[in-house]
């Protein structure tokens, strides 16, 4: 196998090539600082969400909630009242007894009034 | 930064010449040879601050290039792949349409049944044949063993040659 080089480039490409890359250096200089901003956009993004949570969650709880019991009083209302179909569901598949209810409910510390309101929405 | 790009454009003085052969050779068409020089370049830019020594600059420059050649190939076949079309014969293919090509229909022959053989023993057979590179020097810059790569080569010489024979026959 003898050894020519059959293949050839454009004229004056390598000395074109040369320079070309030896831009390099300063274009990603100047495009460093665009695409460093854009590097931290996620981090940005899940710092906010992280600030919009914890609003959120201090606005729900803040005005109900004097003691920490009453807190978590409060979130297991919203979880029922948000899903009362799902406590009904369990009632019928697991065959759960209107007392094991009461006692579920006695045992999470949920008010009359709380229990009212979802025997209310329940009748509707 | 000064410094790093007194660097840089002394690696572009030295080495991009030889290196656009070794990737027109491997990818088989000028066009690509040339991309993938920007991004070869640029890869030894970024990489350049992390450069510690160890290594001489050249093996260096040598292991960046044919990695980020050996990875420029693997997408060149997942996209054939996508467009349903043969990924084997992509780069005889692109050597074969090459307007770049001076040679004899022989010589396009023998440039065609280098692109047929697998990447890797494509790259061992192009730095020894073609960048006359050194087995120890090859072995530097791939990381696989003397004897690996002579046996690589040879094996890839014995391809060659069948790959040739197959052609003459076909004709």
């Amino acid at each position: 196998m003898t050894k020519r080089n059959s293949i050839t480039v454009p004229d004056g490409y390598f000395q074109n090539l040369e320079q070309r890359l030896q831009q390099i250096p300063q274009r990603e200089m100047q495009s460093a600082a665009p695409r460093g901003v854009a590097r931290l956009a996620p981090y940005v993004a899940y710092a906010a969400s992280l600030v919009l949570l914890v609003t959120i969650g201090t606005f729900i709880l803040r005005p109900s909630a004097k003691t920490e019991d009453e807190a978590w009083d409060y979130v297991s209302y919203l979880a029922l009242s948000l899903d009362p179909d799902g406590l009904v569901e369990l009632k019928e598949t697991e065959e759960l007894t209107d007392d094991d209810i009461r006692s579920y409910l006695l045992a999470s510390n949920i008010t009359v009034e709380q229990l009212a309101l979802l025997s209310d929405e329940e009748a509707y | 930064m000064e410094e790093l790009e007194q660097v840089f454009n002394s690696i572009v003085k030295q080495y991009s010449e030889r290196l656009y052969w070794h990737v027109r050779r491997m990818v088989g068409s000028h066009e690509d040879a040339d991309d993938l020089l920007q991004e070869i370049f640029l890869k030894i830019w970024t990489a350049l601050p992390t450069f510690r020594g160890e290594a001489q600059l050249y093996t260096w420059v040598w292991r960046i290039a044919t990695n980020e050649t050996l990875n420029y190939l693997r997408k060149e076949r997942v996209r054939a792949l996508l467009r349903f079309s043969s990924a084997d014969d992509l780069v005889a293919q692109k050597v074969q349409a090459d307007p770049f090509f001076n040679g004899t229909a022989a010589e396009r022959e023998v440039s065609k049944a280098v692109a047929r053989l697998p990447e890797k023993q494509r790259q061992v057979f192009i730095m020894r044949w073609w960048d006359e590179l050194s087995y120890e020097e090859i072995s530097a810059i791939t990381g696989t063993s003397v004897g690996a790569l002579k046996a690589s080569y040879h094996i890839a010489q014995e391809k060659i040659k069948l790959n040739l024979s197959d052609s003459e026959v076909s004709k």
